[in-house]
């Protein structure tokens, strides 16, 4: 009866603004919310690749021959998720419990199911899906959506670019099911569906779509049971129900996700972006202990390093170098350039002055390399050649490759530059960084303290013994030659000051630079000699 | 007579010390009391220079400082590059920036190593030398036998740097490599200098230099 008189509005091809959405909003507004997407803007073409054996594909087939089955565990059992043909041949069948199917074959290799790793290889199949289109997407976790409109001319037409994205999926060993939409979302389905489908025109994406299960749509599975029951087994059953009907029944949300495949709704995405940080493993089949081969290891993935770098036209200031060992912890091996730098040679010049003096607990069984945040590669100022005079010094280094040599073999710490902070108290009148840093060398410009200074300091005040009102040095009471200079600031901190400064001898010729604390005792400091 | 002397000197089997230091102009050291009595009329640039004294802080750093501002504001008329840098490796305690300024040093290009041992200290220092971006390294070593003043003798010869080493009083019986050797002796009115190395100089003693 209701659908006799209900307006079979799902149906429409070009909808208006959807009533049922605005009936959800709170506010009336006067203008549609969403604007129906006008078919002539914008051609947008999505293809799609879902890849249904990924928990399997992801797992590398270091157990060639073997059946194999990955299992998941579901409400504390271990299910099979799913199997490989020679398992399939002796009956093991998705959603068997674990040890039903190695009943069934005793030699099955059971694999857990691991989202990280499944996550991993979608990851490593978007950034080489990424040569094919600038927008890929990862849709779901086990879906990628490519953006296919503007690369058709490139590579030569829908079938030129279909044929050399299923050719590569095969060769990098997955199996995708490919299909190609206006509509991310229709282009999904079409692949799960398993049609083998390329709509170029929105026109035929209705009647396309309408033939679809249910099930590829992944609704969950009570719905797609209740919608079943009312006799609705495809998509376009589901459109002859009534708009309003079918939001308050299964909710707004699915009504939204037809509307979307068939372009009635915008359907952004986000652009996948491969991480600009380098991490590559090198597993050994045994382990090692010869220092030449490690290092040629880490020559090659500095290699690989740099082209990672180089394809992106980045460098990177830090990198990590770690040693595995099958029973200790992972010995590891932290560098640091000055500036942003790629070449694999630097990396294994300061990497060999490091490596030389590591040692490791035990034989080495896998060797990884992780870059940090990769950055912009600064230009370097380059010389003009005729002021290379024949008495020129000979600059086998610049400063920022004596100070990345250093701080490799000694440690970031322990190189550092100095510079000036315009303050009264002696301690904080300077500063000292790490060359590491984000450092440019400045100098303060005004003129510092016109009290002459001491050229050593000490790196804390040391407290002298006092003979009736004198400072006391080395056995020798201290004669003054200069002062008091008062120091008598850094209220505003904890670290305030109140001091008297005298310029002192003692008897070994040495000036000293003593103070006078004025508002704690009286006990006398040694800050600093005059050098 | 004077053309028999001549031609005594002209052979080539005759080996004259004076000869030999005055190929190399010397960086005036703004002690002219001090200048006089080095060949070359200042510090031997391009090699190692060691300064022992029995403690620190008595002078030894005011002894170089002209010289050292120098180097480091001063382009080089060599190679009309910029100034070089001053690395200080392993000092005994803080080079207090703001007395550095006073002295005229450019605070900027100054790179203080601090490194962890004996063997450590050398590397740096080495490294420093031979880079050629140093005008003068500054170290401290903790030990010093004559393979190492020769490696840094030739580290600085290699990088056109000055090498200056501090080291203890009691390292004078020790050989050493370097082109000049100064005791550095505390006094009342100031401190005393004694020469007791100096390759085409000769031994001197100078009292109340600074």
């Amino acid at each position: 009866m209701r659908r006799a008189c209900g307006p079979p509005a799902i149906a429409r091809d070009i909808a208006p603004t959807p009533p049922a959405i605005q009936q959800d909003l709170p506010l009336a507004d006067p203008i549609p919310l969403v604007a129906p997407l006008a078919p002539a803007s914008i051609t947008r073409l999505w293809f799609c690749v879902w890849l249904p054996h990924l928990p399997m594909e992801s797992v590398g087939g270091d157990n060639a021959g073997a059946p194999t089955a990955i299992v998941e565990e579901q409400h504390g059992i271990h299910r099979i998720l799913l199997a490989d043909a020679a398992a399939r041949a002796a009956g093991v069948m998705p959603g068997q419990a674990a040890n039903a199917a190695l009943a069934l074959l005793p030699t099955l290799h059971l694999e857990e199911r691991s989202l990280l790793r499944e996550q991993q290889a979608l990851e490593g199949l978007a950034t080489w899906l990424e040569r094919f289109s600038s927008f890929v997407s990862i849709a779901d976790q086990d879906v990628l959506l490519l953006e296919i409109a503007g690369s058709l001319r490139l590579f030569g037409g829908l079938r030129e670019l279909r044929q050399k994205i299923s050719k590569g999926l095969r060769s990098l060993g997955f199996t995708g099911a490919l299909a190609i939409a206006p509509t991310p979302l229709a282009a999904t389905w079409l692949a799960r569906a398993g049609r083998r489908a390329c709509i170029q025109d929105e026109t035929n994406l209705a009647p396309a779509l309408r033939k679809l299960p249910l099930a590829c749509m992944d609704w969950p599975a009570s719905l797609c049971e209740t919608l079943a029951g009312m006799g609705v087994m495809s998509i376009g059953d589901c459109l002859r129900l009534p708009r309003e009907g079918f939001t308050r029944r299964f909710g707004a949300e699915y009504l939204l996700q037809l509307d979307r495949a068939l372009g009635h709704l915008p359907d952004p995405r986000n652009s996948w972006r491969a991480p600009e940080r380098f991490c590559a493993d090198y597993e050994m089949t045994e382990e090692q202990t010869d220092r030449e081969l490690l290092l040629n290891i880490c020559r090659e993935l500095l290699l690989s390093h740099e082209q990672f770098l180089l394809a992106r036209q980045l460098g990177t200031q830090r990198i990590c170098v770690s040693f595995f060992h099958l029973r200790s912890p992972a010995t590891e091996l932290r560098l640091g350039c000055a500036r942003a730098e790629r070449s694999a040679g630097r990396w294994f010049e300061l990497l060999g002055i490091r490596f030389e003096q590591l040692l490791l607990p035990e034989p080495v069984i896998a060797v990884r390399l992780r870059s940090g945040m990769a950055q912009p590669l600064q230009a370097e100022a380059g010389r003009l050649s005729f002021r290379n005079k024949p008495g020129a010094r000979e600059r086998r280094f610049s400063i920022t490759q004596l100070a990345e040599r250093l701080i490799a073999r000694i440690g970031d710490q322990s190189v550092q530059a100095t510079s000036m902070v315009a303050e009264h108290r002696p301690d904080y009148a300077w500063r000292s960084q790490s060359l590491l840093a984000d450092w440019s060398g400045t100098t303060l410009d005004t003129p510092g303290e016109t009290v002459q200074r001491p050229l050593w300091m000490l790196p804390e005040p040391m407290v002298l013994p006092a003979d009736s009102g004198y400072p006391v040095y080395q056995g020798c009471r201290l004669q003054f030659i200069d002062g008091p200079e008062r120091l008598e600031t850094g209220w505003w901190d904890e670290d305030g000051i109140s001091r008297d400064y005298y310029t002192a001898t003692g008897n070994n010729g040495r000036r000293l630079w003593v103070f006078r604390n004025r508002n704690r005792g009286s006990s006398w400091y040694l800050h600093g000699y005059f050098g | 007579m004077s053309s028999s002397l001549d031609k005594l000197l002209a052979n080539p089997r005759v080996w004259r010390g004076r000869d030999q230091a005055g190929q190399q102009a010397g960086l005036a050291s703004g002690y002219p009391e001090l200048d006089r009595h080095l060949p070359g009329g200042g510090w031997p640039r391009e090699s190692l220079t060691e300064i022992l004294t029995e403690h620190y802080g008595i002078g030894e750093l005011r002894l170089l400082m002209p010289a050292l501002a120098r180097l480091s504001t001063e382009t080089s008329p060599q190679d009309f590059t910029e100034p070089g840098w001053i690395a200080w490796v392993a000092p005994p305690f803080q080079p207090y920036p703001p007395a550095l300024q006073q002295c005229g040093i450019d605070l900027s290009r100054m790179l203080i190593v601090r490194p962890r041992d004996a063997s450590e200290i050398l590397w740096s220092a080495e490294q420093a030398l031979s880079s050629g971006t140093c005008a003068a390294v500054l170290l401290w070593p903790s030990m010093l036998d004559d393979q190492a003043s020769r490696r840094l003798q030739l580290a600085a010869e290699k990088g056109r740097s000055w090498a200056i080493a501090f080291r203890p009083l009691a390292a004078r019986r020790q050989p050493s490599a370097a082109a000049l050797r100064l005791e550095l002796h505390p006094g009342d009115k100031g401190s005393r200098v004694h020469i007791l190395k100096s390759r085409g100089g000769r031994p001197a003693v100078i009292n109340t230099l600074v």
